[in-house]
């Protein structure tokens, strides 16, 4: 049966609405819930908040390729096709700012949905954590997202990266602005066992 | 009969008027100002040429300069927008690096550490 185009082009819309909410809410949505981090802005001493839809992403990329050549080429290149960036980073003068129960209303996001966790380490002497988790298609090809948990009794910094972010190129950024290497050896293997061994502590 | 006819005869015979009648004449009459035009003769008025081809280029030269403030202002703030965002995606990326490396770091650190005994 052939279907009129008058319908496709009314019922696409409404497929499309359905296919989103479905993959939604199946938990296939890697932007996080970070708003309730927002209280803490008042108690921390230094504070970095980025919240980068589409939109803004495209205009930055505008500004980006004008610098053609520069150190921003290499950060267009991974901005190419993320749908978001957000960031909220908080430096603490004193600890125990942050509870326990924020931590939580993040990771349990994380830890519910289709995100796996790539490494982590959690230190419970030092009150450390330092989680990547990834998201990844169906057939695991494709990145779909990116979140880096990061807690030390002084500061909280949570990265969510909407899109399919290149990791390996993310990782050598630093260095090609203006700050030092810190001269890693990515060792994959050591990686990914280390986040078999330390994942869900 | 004839008496009536001859005494009007010479009473309507042409004369020809002293000379200077008509300037003098003219000089008493007030300069009278012209009738104001009405709002319709006033109205076709402004929109004949080359008054409609003033006003025009004036409208148009007008809106030209605020069509242009218009862009420039939007151009502006579009700008100021973008540097804002572009060193906002620098800034993110830079920390999302960091904190990629920095739990690099430490996962290798925790591979290298010796197993408690």
């Amino acid at each position: 049966m052939r279907i009129p185009t008058w319908m496709m082009s009314r019922i696409g819309p409404v497929l499309l609405f359905v296919l989103f909410a479905s993959a939604s809410a199946l938990g296939q949505d890697p932007k996080l819930k970070i708003n309730n981090l927002d209280k803490l802005a008042s108690k921390a001493a230094e504070v970095v908040d980025v919240t980068l839809d589409e939109p803004m992403l495209k205009l930055a990329s505008k500004f980006m390729a004008a610098d053609e050549g520069g150190e921003d080429a290499e950060a267009l290149e991974l901005v190419k096709g993320l749908k978001g960036i957000y960031v909220k980073s908080f430096e603490f003068d004193k600890e125990g700012e942050y509870s326990q129960a924020d931590l939580d209303a993040i990771r349990s996001q994380l830890t519910a949905s289709s995100w796996s966790r790539m490494v982590g380490v959690i230190s419970k002497r030092e009150g450390e954590i330092s989680e990547i988790y990834v998201m990844t298609e169906s057939g695991g090809k494709r990145i779909l997202g990116l979140a880096i948990l990061a807690a030390e009794p002084k500061e909280l910094t949570v990265v969510n990266i909407v899109g399919p972010i290149d990791i390996e190129k993310l990782s050598s950024l630093e260095g090609k602005m203006g700050i030092p290497k810190m001269g890693l050896e990515k060792d994959k293997k050591s990686k990914s066992s280390s986040g078999g061994q330390d994942a869900k502590k | 009969m004839k008496d009536l006819e001859n005494e009007l005869r010479k009473a309507l015979e042409h004369r020809e008027p002293p000379p200077g009648f008509a300037e003098r004449v003219l000089a008493r009459i007030e300069p009278t100002a012209a009738p104001k035009p009405g709002w319709r003769e006033a109205l076709f008025a402004f929109f004949r040429w080359p008054r409609l081809g003033w006003t025009a280029a004036l409208v148009a030269v007008c809106l030209l300069v605020a069509l242009g403030a218009v862009h420039y202002h939007r151009a502006q703030r579009e700008r100021a927008e973008g540097e804002a965002a572009r060193k906002q995606v620098i800034e993110a990326l830079h920390l999302a690096s960091r904190k990629l490396n920095v739990t690099w770091k430490k996962v290798q650190e925790t591979d290298r550490r010796p197993p408690r005994t």
